[in-house]
C-alpha cells in the first residue's frame, strides 16, 4: 500500500528536521496553508489528509480500523516512517492532537515534541471534568449529521461573487476544500466526539505545547487547564482568538507561540 | 426630492424588504445589521438581535459544531460560502431550514460577514424524502443480496441432494441388474424341473398345477429379461443387437401367430406391405412386437382387433401396432417411453390384471429401436385409436 497516496502526503523541502501537520475534524491539509510558509525555511514540512478526509483514498476507509483514534495514530506512524528520517515535531489540530498523543506514546523515539492546537482529550463533561458538551449535545450533533445529510455533504463552494478577501485562491482549489463523504463524516464525528484520552495524557513524555483559544466552543478554557495539569511536560499558551481554528484566523499568534516553544531548551 | 435621494431610499427599502433575509455580523458572529425579512422569518425584533445575539445562538448544538469545524474555517480560507444549508432557531423554539450565502468582507479594517438567507422548507422536505427513499433503496438492496445468498446456498444444498439421489438411483439400478441376473438360473431350473415332471404320469389336478407353474415361470423369465435389458440400457452401453438378413413380413407373421396363442378370445391381425427384406436383430424385433402387442391387448378395446402392420419403404422398414379404445392421456405422452411410465392410471384394473406392471415395456421398445438407429412414435386419439410405429433403416447392420 502506498502511504503517500493513501493520505495524500505532501512533503516540502529537505531540512534535517521535519514538522508534520495533521488537520482536525471537518477539513483537510488546506487548513495549514497560512502556517506552513513560516516554517518551510527552517524545516521540512509534511502535511497530509486523514483517511476519509480531503483527497485521501476513500477506498482505504475501514470502518473497523477508524472506529477509534488508534487506527489514525498507526497511519501517522506509517507516514512518519515513510517520509521522515529523524524524530519529528508534530503539530496536530483538534482531534489530530490526540492522534499524535497516541502515536507519541506508541513510538516515543519518533517525536521530538508535540504542538497541540485546540486539543480536547474528552468532549463530554464527566464529574469535575468540563469538556464543554453533554452526551445529549453530542447525540444532537450526530442527529444533525443524519437529518441535514445534504448540508454536511455539500462542498460549500465559495459564493458566486468570488472571494474578495482571497483573490489568490482559484475556484478549482476552493471547490476541493474539505470535501467530505457524509457517511464517513458521520463515523469520524462519532469516533472523534466520543473519544476519551484523558488517561493517556500522563504517558506522553515529550515536551508539548498546548495552544488554546480565548473563545473556543469545541475546546473551552477548562480543557486547556486540565491538559496543562495532567501532561508531564505540557506548556499552555492561550491566544486571543474566537473560534476553533486559530491557525486560520490568527496564524501570526500561532507562529509566535510555536517559535517560542521551539526555541525553549528541551523542546 | 432629488433623484439620487429617491434612489437611495429605494435601495434602503429593497434592503429592508428584500425577498430574502439579509444580515451583517462581526467576525465573532454578533449581529450588526438585520433586515425586516430576516427578523420576520425568525420571529425576532431588530433590537433583540443586533449587538445582543450571535448567529451561533440561533444554531442547535450540532449546528454550532458544524459551524466551528466546517464553515467558519472554510469562510476564512475561501472568503465566501454558497448554498450552506442550516437550521436556524425561530424565537418560538422551532427550527427553520435555511439556505445561506455568506461573504467575508473587510470594511475599514474590520472583518464582517454578510449573510443572505432563504427559507427552504420545500427543499428540506424534498431532501428528507430523497434520504428516506435512499434508505429504503439501500434496505431493499440489502434484502435482495440476502435473498440471493440464500438462493445460492439452497442451490448448493440442492446440488448435493441431487448428487446423493443420483448415487442412490445408480446403486438401485445396479442392484436390479444383479438380482435379475441371479434370478435367471433358479427360474431356468424351475422351468426345466416342470418339463421333467410334465413327462411323467399326472392327474388332471396335478396337470393344472404344473401348467400354472410353467406359465408363471415364463412370466418371471419375461420380467427378468425386461429388467436385464433395462439395466443394460440405463447403466451399460445400451441394448446390444445382432443384425442378420431376414424377411420382416415372414418373421413378424410367425411372431404374430405365436402371440395369438397368448391372447385367446382376442383378434390379432397382421397386414404386410412392400418389400420385407431387411438386416436387423430378428429376436429383438420379436421382443419389441411382443411388448407392443401386450400393451395393445392390455389397454385396447377387447371387442376390437389389434392390427400389426409391417411395411417396406425405399430405405426403411416399419412395424406398427394399432388398437381401438381409450386414448393415452396427453400429459403422459412426453414421458411415455421412459422407464416406470404407464399410459393409464396405476389403479387401472386391466393393467393390474395383465401382471405386466413394471413399466419397462415401452422403454425397451424405444431402446431396441435406438439400437437399430431407428425411432418409435405414437399417435393416440379417441376416434382413431392408438398406433405405435417403429421405423428402422432397412439395413441396420
Amino acid at each position: 500500500m502506498d502511504v503517500r497516496k493513501r493520505n495524500h502526503v505532501k512533503v516540502q523541502g529537505s531540512k534535517p528536521t521535519a514538522i508534520v501537520f495533521a488537520h482536525g475534524f471537518g477539513c483537510d491539509q488546506n487548513m495549514w496553508r497560512f502556517l506552513v510558509p513560516h516554517f518551510s525555511d527552517r524545516y521540512t514540512t509534511v502535511a497530509f489528509d486523514l483517511v476519509g478526509s480531503g483527497q485521501s483514498d476513500l477506498q482505504a476507509y475501514d470502518y473497523a480500523k477508524y472506529d477509534n483514534l488508534q487506527g489514525y495514530a498507526d497511519d501517522l506512524l506509517e507516514i512518519i516512517d515513510a517520509v521522515c528520517s529523524g524524530p519529528v515535531i508534530f503539530v496536530g489540530h483538534s482531534v489530530s492532537a490526540m492522534i499524535g498523543l497516541l502515536a507519541g506514546i506508541k513510538a516515543p523515539d519518533r517525536f521530538e515534541s508535540h504542538v497541540m492546537i485546540g486539543p480536547s482529550p474528552c468532549y463530554i463533561n464527566d464529574g469535575d471534568y468540563v469538556g464543554g458538551f453533554s452526551r445529549a449535545d453530542i447525540d444532537g450533533l450526530l442527529d444533525t449529521m443524519e437529518s441535514n445529510y445534504l448540508g454536511w455533504s455539500s462542498n460549500m463552494a465559495p459564493a458566486i461573487m468570488g472571494a474578495p478577501e482571497r483573490p489568490e485562491l482559484g475556484i478549482e482549489l476552493t471547490n476541493s476544500f474539505c470535501r467530505t463523504d457524509p457517511e464517513i463524516a458521520k463515523h469520524f464525528a462519532r469516533t472523534t466526539f466520543l473519544s476519551d484520552n484523558r488517561s493517556d495524557l500522563p504517558n506522553l513524555l515529550a515536551p508539548t505545547l498546548v495552544i488554546q483559544c480565548s473563545d473556543d466552543l469545541i475546546a473551552p478554557r477548562s480543557v486547556g487547564d486540565y491538559m496543562q495539569r495532567v501532561l508531564p511536560r505540557g506548556t499552555l499558551r492561550v491566544i486571543e482568538n474566537i473560534g476553533h481554528c486559530p491557525h486560520l484566523s490568527s496564524p501570526g499568534a500561532c507562529v509566535d507561540a510555536i517559535d517560542e516553544f521551539l526555541r525553549t531548551p528541551g523542546a | 426630492m432629488s433623484s439620487a435621494a429617491a434612489g437611495h431610499r429605494d435601495k434602503q427599502a429593497l434592503f429592508d424588504h428584500a425577498p430574502c433575509g439579509l444580515a451583517v455580523t462581526g467576525e465573532d458572529g454578533t449581529f450588526r445589521i438585520v433586515n425586516s425579512t430576516f427578523c420576520e422569518w425568525l420571529g425576532y425584533d431588530d433590537s433583540a438581535l443586533v449587538d445582543r445575539l450571535r448567529i451561533q445562538d440561533l444554531l442547535s448544538m450540532g449546528g454550532r459544531i458544524f459551524h466551528q469545524t466546517h464553515w467558519a474555517p472554510l469562510l476564512q480560507m475561501q472568503g465566501s460560502i454558497a448554498e450552506l444549508k442550516l437550521d436556524l432557531l425561530h424565537r418560538d423554539g422551532r427550527f427553520l431550514p435555511m439556505i445561506v450565502n455568506i461573504v467575508r468582507r473587510r470594511v475599514d479594517a474590520v472583518v464582517q460577514h454578510e449573510l443572505a438567507v432563504f427559507v427552504a422548507e420545500d427543499r428540506h422536505r424534498y431532501e428528507r424524502e430523497l434520504l428516506a427513499a435512499r434508505k429504503r433503496a439501500e434496505e431493499l438492496l440489502r434484502k435482495e443480496r440476502e435473498a440471493q445468498q440464500a438462493l445460492a446456498a439452497a442451490q448448493v444444498a440442492l446440488d448435493l441432494q441431487r448428487v446423493t439421489a443420483e448415487d442412490r438411483a445408480m446403486f438401485a439400478e445396479q442392484m436390479v441388474g444383479i438380482v435379475s441376473h441371479d434370478l435367471r438360473n433358479p427360474v431356468a431350473a424351475i422351468q426345466l424341473g416342470a418339463v421333467l415332471v410334465g413327462q411323467g404320469e399326472l392327474s388332471a389336478r396335478q396337470r393344472r398345477g404344473l401348467d400354472s407353474i410353467v406359465s408363471s415361470a415364463g412370466r418371471c423369465q419375461g420380467l427378468i429379461e425386461d429388467l436385464l435389458d433395462f439395466t443394460q440400457a440405463r447403466i451399460g452401453r445400451g441394448l446390444s443387437v445382432k443384425p442378420q438378413p431376414f424377411d420382416l413380413h415372414e418373421s413378424i407373421a410367425r411372431a404374430v401367430e405365436s402371440l395369438q396363442g397368448l391372447f385367446p378370445g382376442r383378434r390379432l391381425v397382421h397386414v404386410a406391405r412392400g418389400a420385407g427384406a431387411c438386416v436387423a436383430d430378428e429376436d429383438r424385433l420379436a421382443q419389441l412386437l411382443g411388448n407392443l402387442v401386450s400393451n395393445a391387448m392390455t389397454y385396447g378395446d377387447p371387442g376390437e382387433p389389434v392390427t400389426v402392420t409391417t411395411a417396406g419403404g425405399p430405405d426403411t422398414i416399419e412395424l406398427a401396432v394399432h388398437n381401438h379404445g381409450q386414448p393415452i392421456a396427453p400429459d403422459v405422452l412426453p414421458t411415455l417411453f421412459e422407464a416406470m411410465t404407464r399410459g393409464q392410471p396405476d389403479d387401472d384394473p386391466q393393467a393390474a390384471a395383465s401382471g405386466h406392471s413394471v413399466g419397462l415395456g415401452l422403454f425397451i421398445v424405444r431402446e431396441i429401436a435406438r439400437a437399430h438407429r431407428g425411432e418409435v412414435r405414437v399417435e393416440s386419439a379417441a376416434e382413431t385409436g392408438t398406433r405405435f410405429t417403429v421405423v428402422l433403416p432397412r439395413h441396420a447392420g
